[in-house]
């Protein structure tokens, strides 16, 4: 189905795919607020319990003037550090007020634009092609792509660069086996990561402890350790992970080479794989993040959408429509181009309820159809004489009079 | 205001009103002064170093540093009301849709997904980024032979479940057929873009260096690149029924016809008047058997040259638009011959997936309930219309059964000129005779004949 109707943009509907673009500098202004929060309610109580002491044991004789001005000393620093993190809070939320203007103001000129036909539009929905481009990229991990990208189109106010550049440092460490940096964002986000009910740090923890199973498999001493570390952080979610306590209590057990189940699968090094797959959907969650590539979305909506039944046929269809008034060649359908092709394969073709083919066609006697002002057009300019007619895509010539008119209801 | 209505006004007001509050800076003055009020104690204290001065230094600070401790107190407080404030005028303005998330149908093809963006920013162009992300990809996605540009197709088939259900690296690995090849018959038919779909990265790059180069010679009204191309490419062309060649020959002639103060090229005996003629004898010869009556209009034209305005050749001496129409022919030649679309398949597949992406979701919520999944079938459930220029192919649906043609159920023609689809023809005939559904003919059904629309 093809109308007017369908080239207009329908502005309620036409921003799902950009409302992360809105939303992830709000949940990052949160975030950088409560760390703020969190620094100057950590430095203030420790200043006000100290300043107070000093005041009562200056003034009952306790502190000397000495210690008086040590215990300054150390409020001062305790300030001056609480100082310098609050300016870089300070420095990122002014950013992210900046970064949230750039992009309203980037959506908002879609409002102006009220069909896909407009020229704006196109150099519109080129730049979203960009920043999906740029969305994707980094979430693979090809951050050098994706700051490159950025740089070419000058829109890094656009793009969520550290976010996840950030991410994917952890999701390495974890590929790599160490657990400290994911553990260290699980504290940053200990309230959020309880409300939404991850396990991620308790799976962390289960491997720590898993690691020095394997490390001190056969030391008394490490396996006094390892024990400690499921006292102190595994065993107290007895309640909330019942079976995954019981298979690390087991686990002391067997050994890393054992090929007992579940035992073999908590000591495989595929757990590290999934713990960062573990991380990476918990970081998107707790932002607000669809949890794969915006890119994705749009491609599966548009390749089926673009997709007919010819795209992987293996017959040439004989009459794509022209794509220019000026000329009588057609373009290649972007599915059809190689770029698609092989990833449209497996998606379905777009529904439609009403036919659309060119105007008066003709019938070759070779099975090909083809509208007659086509026809017509490309036998003047390969300069038959009146009343031939040539296959746009086979060459075959016929007299006129071999043509058939086709109906289509 | 309507439900899920949008109004950015309303946000970006508020976001004015939020970038003039001073925000967490005001934080960092306010302990700027807890800093002040605690050094200056300490070089009181420090100075007279006895027990009286500290006791009485220190008392006297405790109220001043409470009162800072709070007006921070303060200046966070109102930066989160500040936020959530803007939290709220984004809900409201911009209200949060939910997106397909259960299932993702591209997760699998990151290799095909990989290469579409590489082979895009080739075309577009970006060719620093290109090769920076063939470094940066692990599967480099168009170096490597088996994952380059060899896709091979599955079986081309009747049975598309067959082909649904394979698994995608065993349908690589058997029978490398181009799809290039396949998917366009002009660029099957000529045997030198046989060899494309070997083509790796650094010679698309390099076809594509060639187009920028000719398309910018053609910015700057330069024709001699294009021309050289489209002859070394005649053939192929030709084949396609493009007169690309002729059509850039013709621009040459007429832009030399127009002369010095018009294309700012050297005043000689080669431009000018006396230039087309020149280069019409040389080069039209190769044009008479197709394009004779052109280029007698373009002889002709000569007698009005001092008023060719006014003549009955204005249009075809017309060249304002004539650049920017030879450019789009170009590109579009240029990259149909390579078996790729003009327009990049990428940016027109997320356009269309931006336009299309309202009905899916719509689609999806009426039918979540009952769980039946957009992906398993072969055709989707619901209608995502496209603007015009985003249908490539004819598309035929049987007026009888409604459905699509596909390769395993073609168009037909029956006798009268109706066209039906062949199940529903099946499905019609009576016997040997069939009945048109939309005149009073009747016909054998073994004249029924399959079209290729």
């Amino acid at each position: 189905m093809a109308d007017h109707e369908a080239s207009k943009i329908n502005h309620d509907n036409h921003l799902l795919l950009d409302q992360s673009l809105l939303r992830l500098p709000y949940e990052l202004l949160r975030k950088n607020f409560r760390t703020a929060h969190f620094n100057f309610e950590k430095d203030s109580s420790h200043v006000k319990t100290l300043l107070k002491e000093t005041a009562t044991g200056s003034l009952n004789g306790k502190t000397s003037p000495q210690d008086v001005v040590k215990n300054l000393d150390m409020m001062l620093s305790r300030m001056r550090g609480l100082k310098r993190k609050l300016s870089v809070q300070a420095e990122e939320e002014s950013r992210l007020y900046r970064q949230v203007d750039a992009r309203v103001s980037h959506l908002r000129e879609l409002e102006d634009m009220h069909t896909v036909e407009d020229v704006k539009y196109e150099a519109w929905s080129r730049q979203r092609l960009d920043r999906l481009v740029v969305d994707y990229l980094l979430r693979h991990g090809y951050s050098n792509s994706a700051c490159t990208l950025a740089d070419t189109r000058q829109m890094h106010d656009l793009v969520d660069i550290n976010t996840f550049v950030a991410m994917n440092k952890i999701r390495k460490s974890l590929e790599n086996g160490s657990v400290q940096e994911a553990l260290a964002w699980c504290s940053e986000n200990k309230k959020e990561l309880r409300r939404m009910q991850s396990d991620l740090e308790f799976m962390l923890r289960c491997q720590q402890y898993i690691e020095m199973r394997r490390s001190g498999s056969g030391s008394p001493a490490k396996m006094a350790e390892a024990i400690a570390h499921a006292k102190k952080f595994i065993v107290p979610f007895s309640d909330t992970y019942p079976e995954e306590v019981r298979h690390i209590a087991g686990l002391l057990a067997f050994l890393p080479d054992t090929t007992q189940e579940p035992y073999a699968s908590w000591y495989s090094a595929e757990r590290w794989t999934r713990l960062a797959h573990a991380f990476v959907e918990a970081h998107n969650k707790l932002l607000n993040l669809p949890s794969f590539p915006l890119l994705h979305i749009a491609l599966s909506s548009g390749l089926s959408a673009l997709k007919t039944p010819a795209c992987h046929s293996s017959q040439a269809t004989s009459s794509s429509q022209p794509s220019h008034s000026t000329s009588l060649t057609t373009s290649v359908c972007p599915i059809c181009s190689t770029e698609l092709n092989e990833l449209a394969r497996k998606v379905p073709y777009a529904h439609h309820s009403k036919s659309h083919v060119e105007h008066d066609l003709l019938l070759m006697p070779n099975g090909r159809v083809y509208g007659k002002g086509r026809l017509e057009e490309y036998a003047v300019k390969a300069g038959l004489p009146s009343g031939q007619f040539k296959d746009l895509v086979t060459g075959e010539l016929y007299t006129s009079d071999k043509l058939k008119k086709v109906f289509i209801t | 205001m309507a439900d899920g209505e949008i109004r950015l006004e309303t946000v970006q007001k508020e976001l004015s009103r939020v970038m003039q509050t001073p925000g967490l800076s005001a934080a960092v003055d306010n302990v700027d002064k807890i800093i002040e009020l605690l050094s200056a104690a300490r070089d009181k204290v420090a100075g007279a170093l006895d027990p009286h001065t500290a006791s009485l230094t220190m008392t006297k600070l405790q109220n001043p540093i409470k009162l800072a401790f709070e007006s921070v107190n303060e200046n966070l407080k109102e930066v989160s009301s500040t936020q959530k404030h803007l939290g709220k005028a984004l809900d409201k303005s911009f209200p949060s849709k939910p997106l397909p998330a259960d299932h993702d149908a591209m997760a699998d093809h990151p290799r095909l997904i990989n290469r579409a963006i590489a082979m895009h920013l080739l075309r577009e162009g970006q060719f620093s980024v290109a090769s920076t992300f063939m470094d940066e990809a692990p599967d480099s996605p168009l170096n490597s032979g088996t994952y380059g540009l060899i896709e091979s197709e599955g079986t081309p088939s009747d049975d598309v479940d067959e082909v649904m259900d394979e698994d995608d690296a065993n349908a690589n690995a058997d029978a490398p057929v181009s799809v290039a090849a396949r998917c366009s018959s002009m660029t099957a038919s000529n045997s030198e873009h046989q060899g494309f779909p070997s083509l790796q990265s650094q010679e698309l790059q390099a076809r594509f260096a060639e187009m920028y180069g000719i398309l910018q010679e053609l910015k700057a009204r330069n024709l001699v690149l294009a021309i050289e191309w489209a002859r070394n490419n005649s053939a192929e062309l030709e084949a396609r029924g493009s007169n690309l060649e002729f059509e850039l020959s013709k621009l040459q002639y007429v832009w030399l016809f127009k002369g010095p103060s018009i294309n700012g090229m050297p005043d000689n005996e080669h431009n000018g008047r006396a230039g087309a003629l020149e280069y019409a004898r040389q080069h039209f010869g190769r044009f008479q058997e197709r394009h004779l009556r052109e280029i007698q209009q373009l002889a002709s034209a000569m007698v009005f040259a001092p008023n060719i305005a006014a003549s009955p050749y204005n249009l075809v001496f017309a060249t304002d638009s004539a650049f920017v129409d030879v450019a789009a022919s170009f590109t579009r030649e240029f990259c149909s011959l390579l078996g790729l679309s003009a327009e990049s398949p990428l940016y027109i597949a997320v356009t269309a997936g931006a336009l299309a992406l309202p009905k899916l979701m719509k689609y999806r919520m009426a039918t979540r309930a009952k769980g039946t999944e957009w992906t398993t079938s072969n055709e989707l459930a619901f209608e995502t219309p496209l603007p015009e220029r985003m249908l490539y192919h004819s598309i035929f649906v049987c007026p009888v059964s409604k459905e699509q043609t596909t390769e395993s159920n073609p168009p037909m023609m029956i006798p009268c000129g109706h066209v039906l689809a062949r199940e529903t023809i099946q499905k019609l005939c009576k016997g040997s005779r069939l009945k048109c559904p939309y005149c009073p003919s009747e016909g054998q059904i073994k004249d029924a004949r399959q079209i290729i629309l």
